[in-house]
């Protein structure tokens, strides 16, 4: 009886004692991680950002040549690569997207799908999880599509990702993104499905200037140098411009992951950027 | 003795009965600007009062609030409110009597921020509930809330605030 007494009066002085009503209110908050990066994009290679619920996402792709092509050619002024992409939000954890590059001639299409979004609190969870699949297509001229050796389908190439990436702190994000390349069509003895990984990595140096690195290494059969870009990203509202150094032209996966040709250290780096703007069409 | 523990259960019944609670008070806010307006309601805010002491709490998620295009909220968590390193808003004040009206005063704090602020609005019970309703203004400067000079949406500095919340009494 006595310990009841106790238990009760115990219970009782927390009661008095608890003039802090704020202990009432308790904390079953679930905080979601956003804006782990702030494009789509790391540099070239996708991040965990989707595009928001409604929203259409206008992407210009840049990249002029190599710094190293001399004065004639303004160091690479001269000479320009673009891919347009335009990406649509369809809900909060699906993205679909097209787009065309003027290198190869390719198009792609593709989709990114949120798995797990990181979040701290109750369930809280460390990573953000996300799938990417895309398509690319090879145009062709009439001429060569009359020939009889011409197959359509040797003309498609795959990238599958798997990209898991953790905003550390407010200032700093990681990614890590295992790659799987698939070319319908290769070189006698070549292999079909190409194995990379690529890093990400996002440092923000004020609330809209943020320093980005991006590096894809290739697993098997590297016939080609790895891809390493360098950029700085800054976002005005609903822009966010993207100026990078690369050893990359392409900007798509197949391309910029296993048939990069630039040398970092003979100066055959691509300076490009990307600018993205955002048009909200649904209410 | 089973006399004392009725007694003592009594008076810890009494005491949760002064207190009133919600999980989904609304606050919302509005700020004229020139391009576009701009508002966002959380309808997940939680507050307790309590009539005896006349103590008042509000407490809410910054990222809970909800606005009609998700770009101005993610800018409004990652680049103006930085909700991921002040992740929730407080007020904690004592309501009195100021004419026909109800007064709360106490410390309210945003962005990591707190500031005495005299809130003027409406308080009234009804059996088990009591209704709160209020409108006032804050100064984005007040609590440090930096506007940049390049951005798509030219924010006000004064930002009005109206809050609806209807508390059930605590059994």
């Amino acid at each position: 009886m006595k310990r009841i007494l106790l238990i009760l009066l115990f219970g009782q002085a927390t009661v008095f004692a608890q003039d802090d009503l704020f202990q009432l209110l308790g904390d079953d908050a679930n905080y979601k991680i956003s804006s782990t990066f702030k494009g789509v994009k790391i540099v070239n290679g996708q991040s965990v950002e989707l595009v928001n619920k409604g929203d259409l996402l206008f992407l210009i792709q840049h990249r002029f040549g190599t710094l190293n092509s001399g004065v004639y050619n303004l160091y690479g002024l001269d000479n320009a690569q673009v891919r347009f992409g335009l990406d649509y939000g369809v809900n909060d954890w699906v993205t679909i997207g097209l787009g065309r590059s003027s290198f190869l001639k390719t198009i792609d299409a593709n989709s990114k799908i949120k798995l797990v979004a990181q979040s701290k609190g109750k369930d809280a969870f460390p990573f953000s999880l996300v799938c990417y699949s895309s398509v690319f297509f090879k145009q062709s001229i009439w001429e060569d599509m009359q020939e009889e050796s011409y197959v359509l389908t040797d003309q498609i190439s795959y990238v599958y990702q798997f990209l898991v990436a953790r905003k550390v702190n407010s200032n700093l994000s990681v990614q890590i993104s295992p790659t799987i390349v698939h070319k319908n069509v290769v070189a006698k003895d070549g292999v079909h499905d190409l194995l990379s990984i690529g890093l990400g990595i996002r440092h923000k140096l004020t609330s809209r200037i943020s320093v980005n690195a991006e590096y894809f290494l290739q697993l098997n059969e590297a016939e080609n140098t790895d891809a390493l870009s360098i950029g700085v990203d800054i976002e005005t509202g609903g822009h966010v411009f993207q100026l990078h150094l690369s050893n990359s032209a392409a900007m798509f996966e197949r391309a910029f992951i296993h048939e990069t040709n630039g040398n970092w250290l003979d100066g055959g780096i691509y300076f490009g950027f990307n600018i993205s703007r955002v048009f909200t069409l649904a209410k | 003795m089973n006399k004392i523990i009725f007694f003592i259960l009594l008076c810890s019944s009494n005491i949760y009965s002064q207190r009133f609670i919600t999980k989904e008070a609304k606050i919302t806010f509005f700020s004229e600007a020139p391009i576009e307006d701009i508002s966002a309601k959380n309808t997940k805010v939680k507050a307790v009062y309590d009539s005896d002491t006349k103590q008042l709490v509000f407490q809410l998620n910054i990222s809970d609030f909800i606005f009609p295009k998700p770009l101005m909220q993610e800018h409004f968590n990652e680049n103006y409110l930085e909700s991921d390193r002040f992740p929730k808003a407080f007020f904690s004040g004592i309501v009195g009597q100021l004419n026909e009206s109800a007064s709360a005063i106490g410390t309210l704090k945003i962005h990591g921020e707190s500031n005495e602020i005299e809130v003027v609005g409406s308080l009234e019970k009804v059996k088990n509930i009591v209704n709160i309703n209020a409108t006032f203004i804050i100064q984005l400067k007040d609590y440090k809330i930096k506007i940049p000079k390049l951005v798509m949406y030219n924010i006000a500095e004064k930002i009005e605030v109206t809050v609806e919340a209807e508390l059930k009494k605590i059994r």
